[in-house]
């Protein structure tokens, strides 16, 4: 035993486990690697005699059978001593002390303190007293192992250790309890050696087949696997009882996988692979499941890591067999399922709502932008702005600037940079769109901060890098971003920031009952021309994936005209799917026109989108799309997004009267009355207004109220 | 500490120098001399069995009866010391078995506080109380002694010098005993250190002082001393039972606990008796406080000087005559001269009062 020099008392214990060893029997006396100890010696335990050997001296013959028949019971394997008729040969005149063999009934029934009390109260009044020797120490091993017990209980590690050296003699295969609590002692106090050293003594000299399994299991919990894996060989494969620790080695091989389930680096062999799998097969838990599913998600196998994890669901895995279902989803780009599922799960573990977000970002993030149900858009938003997660606030963004949403973009890379200051790519979203509307303070504010970090960013303001065109979707951050901004962000709010809400202008499924002359008079005259041109009867509901692509967009038309919008956009799709460019350009229009009929702006926004449109064609779509947003913003009472939509509606087509009335009332919601009087007052120039005088009037009540 | 006194605004700070240097010329005249108390064969058998039978079970463990039957290491202490004082050799073994093997389990030697038999494991709150762990030492040592028995004391020796080691503690320019080793410190808390002066067990600081005398424990008795009377110079006059020491000089009741003289402050005057000291002034004030034309004895809120609750126990009336008959030679009245037992620590209170009384001034019995 190698002494440490700083724990003299924990090297002392350790020297009473090969005193203790020395006493047991001569297997401990061997090597502790090839040969373990004959089974015989192990199944003589250390029994504690001292009442037998006691009653003996005293010639009791009654109490030492029924002593005998009591460590029998107790010991199955004991054998009586020998040398039990010597002792009573000298002791039997003597008359036995009534006492004595009272406090030895008080000791087997573990009445300790009143065996003290009673031996004290006898030395009160004969001092020359004294116990028998046996008992004393009998009883000071029985304190030692109270002591030692509560010690371990209430995780004093140090004072078992200190009562274990004082008391050697407890630390033997009868009390394989106390060789744990030492064992666990050591490892406590970081002397996982000395934990090896009782667990190995323990194995070479303890019989019970249980106990030597279950010091295996403690060695799992305590020790580093490498040790565990030195125990393993004493384990006793022959003789009347053999021991099976196949338990231990599966364990092993189970963790050895776990570890390399999440290193896609580390392989894990076929055997130990084949033991997670018998694993499986034998249980009904979710936990080896879990391990082979990330082991295949991390090795390159996510479809076969997509069925264990639907078995770990199956076997209420949770959520990290959920988490492991949505990143095999996203790994197999089943972006949109995966989004839907993680959806489910977001609120239940914040490591699922990260997963989430990953996953709804991923979404928004494909090249080229995907074609989303606004139901989809619409659960996204409200998780993103709660989490403010910046990620997908700037997805967000690149996916309004992709559908050609360029207000809406600007805002969703603003907010990307209040929650996240150094992101660099939304810092050049905000710039392109900023320069894009025109709008040269935000643009030049965007420059101003970060022209010199960001050389994309630089170029665009020296003219290099003119905004047109479809943005790459996935935009390297700059490695210059991390740079702190000198402004903590609460402090410099964006000036022109719209409120939260303006956010869901994007995706926000617009529900309007009300019809709109002006956009649905060209909807309607396009429709006559398709009509007069392609008229055909399309009132049989039938799947259009077989037509070719004119027919398919004749039939979108023909759907159009009898009003039933949504069967005209399946119609749309195959013809973008199948049609000539001419054909693709029609449909795409079309199915705006389509989701416009269905109120549904953001979806007609991205269809506009699908096929490249003249110029005409994009401006009275854009303009109809505004329009729409424009009124439901206001129906909302979301005035902010009112104004913004007519002011991007105005940049392309000319204000007509109902929507500047609509601007007027919207700057009176907002308290700007000189915006709105200087409106209502063009109406008015224009001809008389009823509402137009209605909203001055209006005006007049409100700010003459308010000077008073 | 608040003093309220209808004088002239310019005298006060003089009247708070002077104050001090009268504090400390107190407690410098305080040497750490305690007249020791005899204490073997002054509790009678009749007493000590009507105690022992109520409290003590065979396994040694003294129960608190007011507090879902729990023990505690303070309980013990003093269970050790009535013993010794019944002269009872047996259950002082009965009871140390207990506190040795189920209490006596700290890495650093200390007792762990709180033990409940309806817990599993029953040690429920591993901490020490140092009251606790002063009472074991003493009792131990005392017992050593009268019964030249040395696992005793070397039992006492090893807590002596675990208390010295891990309860004294310096802060700014006095040395106090923490309550525990842990939670108490200026670290452990916004308001620490804070203390209990109801903790400083008086009469066993110079016999542990013998058994550990690389301690200071001279001054923590001292610093006690002046501690005390600094929290009993308000105006209400009483000692919180729990008194930040954040801010020196001016203790002030500690955060999280009622600002009370409440169960724990009512002994400090019996273990000042006990110990001999009863010449502190504070002792009078409290004798006209606690007599029965006044308030009692009573929880106290030290801030107002309202009474929360009143203490008609034998075990608390004994308190007040006690202080009269150390202070005034007034005899104890007959109806505190039987022991009623009830529950454990009034109880407990009474027969310590009744020790020192047999003891010290058999005239009042």
């Amino acid at each position: 035993m190698r002494l440490v020099g700083s724990a003299i008392t924990i090297a002392v214990a350790i020297l009473g486990f090969a005193a203790i060893a020395q006493q047991t029997g001569s297997g401990s006396n061997q090597p502790p690697a090839e040969s373990p100890p004959p089974p015989a010696n192990g199944s003589q335990p250390q029994v504690d005699e001292s009442a037998l050997r006691y009653f003996a001296s005293q010639g009791d013959t009654r109490r030492v059978n029924a002593e005998i028949a009591r460590l029998r019971a107790l010991y199955p394997n004991w054998t009586p001593p020998s040398d039990l008729s010597q002792l009573s040969g000298g002791a039997a005149a003597a008359a036995p002390d009534p006492l004595i063999e009272r406090l030895w009934n008080l000791y087997r029934e573990d009445r300790i303190a009143e065996v003290r009390a009673a031996i004290a109260e006898r030395q009160t009044s004969d001092p020359n007293w004294k116990a028998p020797e046996e008992l004393v120490a009998a009883l000071e091993t029985v304190e030692a192992r109270r002591r030692l017990t509560n010690a371990s209980d209430t995780g004093q590690w140090r004072t078992v250790l200190q009562v274990a050296t004082e008391a050697p003699s407890l630390l033997t295969c009868v009390n394989v309890d106390v060789l744990w609590r030492v064992a666990e002692a050591f490892a406590r106090t970081d002397q996982p050696n000395r934990t090896r050293d009782v667990y190995t003594y323990l194995l070479q000299n303890c019989a019970s087949l249980g106990e030597r399994l279950a010091t295996l299991q403690k060695a799992l919990t305590l020790l580093p696997e490498q040790q565990v894996a030195t125990l393993l060989q004493f384990e006793r494969k022959t003789g009347e009882s053999p021991d099976d620790f196949t338990a231990i080695r599966d364990e092993l091989a189970r963790r050895r996988v776990e570890r390399a389930s999440l290193d896609s680096k580390a392989t894990a062999s076929a055997e130990d692979l084949a033991v997670v799998e018998r694993l499986i097969q034998n249980t009904n838990e979710a936990g080896p499941v879990l391990i082979l599913g990330w082991y295949n998600y991390h090795h390159g196998n996510p479809a076969r890591g997509l069925e264990l994890f639907k078995t770990a669901l199956d076997r209420d895995g949770g959520t990290k067999a959920a988490e492991g279902y949505a990143m095999s989803l996203r790994a197999l780009e089943r972006l949109s399922d995966a989004e839907a599922f993680a959806y489910e799960w977001r609120e239940r573990a914040p490591e699922s709502m990260k997963i989430y977000l990953d996953v709804a970002t991923a979404l928004l993030s494909q090249d080229p932008a995907p074609r989303l149900e606004p139901q989809v858009l619409a659960r996204i938003v409200p998780v993103v702005t709660a989490q403010r997660f910046s990620d997908a606030a700037q997805a967000l963004g690149w996916y309004s600037y992709n559908t050609e949403q360029i207000r809406t973009a600007r805002d969703w890379f603003r907010t990307a940079l209040t929650w996240k200051a150094d992101d660099e790519a939304s810092a050049y979203g905000l710039a392109l769109t900023t320069q894009r509307l025109n709008d040269r303070a935000g643009f030049n504010a965007v420059v101003a901060q970060w022209r010199s970090r960001s050389q994309r960013i630089a170029d665009l303001a020296d003219g290099a890098n003119p905004a047109t065109g479809r943005q790459p979707v996935t935009t390297p951050p700059s490695p210059v971003a991390q740079a702190p901004l000198a402004q903590p962000i609460e402090s410099a709010p964006p000036p022109v920031q719209p409120r939260p809400v303006s956010r869901e202008v994007t995706v926000e499924r617009i529900e309007t009952e009300q019809t709109f002359s002006r956009t649905e008079g060209n909807v309607r005259r396009r429709q006559t021309q398709a009509r007069s041109a392609l008229g055909r009867n399309c009132t049989m509901t039938r799947n259009p994936a077989g037509l070719s692509g004119d027919s398919a967009l004749t039939r979108g038309w023909c759907l159009m005209e009898i009003n039933r919008p949504m069967e005209a956009v399946a119609a749309f799709d195959q013809a973008i799917a199948t049609g000539s460019s001419r054909a693709r350009e029609e449909a795409a229009y079309g199915k705006s026109l389509a989701y416009l009929r269905k109120n549904l702006t953001s979806e007609a926004a991205i269809a506009a989108t699908e096929a490249p449109q003249t110029r005409e064609r994009r401006v009275e779509l854009g303009a109809s799309i505004l329009t729409q947003r424009a009124l439901a913003a206001y129906r909302d009472g979301r005035y902010v997004e009112t104004l913004m939509a007519l002011s991007e509606r105005a940049r392309i087509v000319p204000e007509q009267n109902d929507l500047l009335l609509i601007r007027g009332w919207s700057y009176v919601r907002l308290g700007r009355y000189n915006d709105a009087e200087k409106v209502f007052r063009a109406v008015q120039q224009t001809g008389y207004s009823e509402e137009a005088a209605a909203g001055l009037n209006a005006i007049l009540e409100i700010t003459g109220r308010m000077r008073y | 500490m608040t003093i309220r006194l209808p004088r002239p605004i310019q005298l006060l700070p003089w009247l708070f120098a002077a104050f001090f240097l009268l504090m400390a010329s107190i407690a410098s005249s305080q040497s750490l001399s305690v007249q020791p108390l005899n204490l073997v064969g002054t509790i009678s058998p009749a007493d000590w069995e009507a105690y022992r039978s109520r409290f003590v079970e065979d396994n040694g463990r003294v129960v608190d009866t007011a507090n879902g039957n729990i023990s505690h290491s303070e309980g013990q202490g003093y269970g050790l010391l009535l013993a010794l004082a019944a002269a009872d050799r047996r259950s002082f073994e009965q009871i140390w078995n207990f506190t040795f093997t189920e209490l006596l389990i700290r890495d650093d030697g200390l007792a762990v506080w709180k033990w409940d038999p309806a817990s599993k494991p029953r040690v429920t709150d591993r901490n020490n109380a140092s009251d606790g762990d002063l009472l074991i030492a003493y009792a131990l040592a005392r017992a050593g002694t009268a019964w030249q028995e040395p696992r005793y004391t070397t039992a006492a020796q090893k807590l002596a010098k675990a208390i010295g080691k891990s309860t004294f503690s310096l802060s700014g320019r006095s040395m106090f005993l923490l309550p525990g080793a842990q939670g108490f410190g200026a670290g452990d808390r916004p308001d620490g250190p804070v203390i209990n002066l109801s903790y400083w067990v008086f009469e066993t600081f110079p016999v542990l002082a013998g058994l550990a005398p690389e301690y200071e424990w001279n001054r923590v008795w001292r610093d006690g001393v002046m501690l005390l009377q600094q929290s009993t110079s308000g105006r209400v006059r009483l000692p919180a039972d729990w008194i930040s020491l954040q801010n020196g000089l001016q203790p002030r009741p500690a955060d999280g606990f009622p600002p009370e003289f409440g169960y724990n402050s009512l002994r400090i005057p019996l273990y000042l008796l006990r110990a001999g000291m009863t010449d502190m002034e504070w002792l009078r004030a409290l004798k006209q406080r606690w007599s029965a034309e006044n308030e009692g004895v009573a929880v106290v809120n030290v801030v107002t000087g309202q009474v929360r609750e009143r203490l008609t126990d034998q075990g608390y009336a004994i308190l007040p005559a006690a202080l009269a008959c150390a202070l005034d030679g007034t005899p104890v009245p007959e109806a505190l001269r039987t022991f009623e037992p009830s529950l454990y620590y009034p109880s407990t209170l009474y027969l310590l009062a009744k020790s020192l009384l047999g003891e010290k001034y058999p005239q009042c019995v």
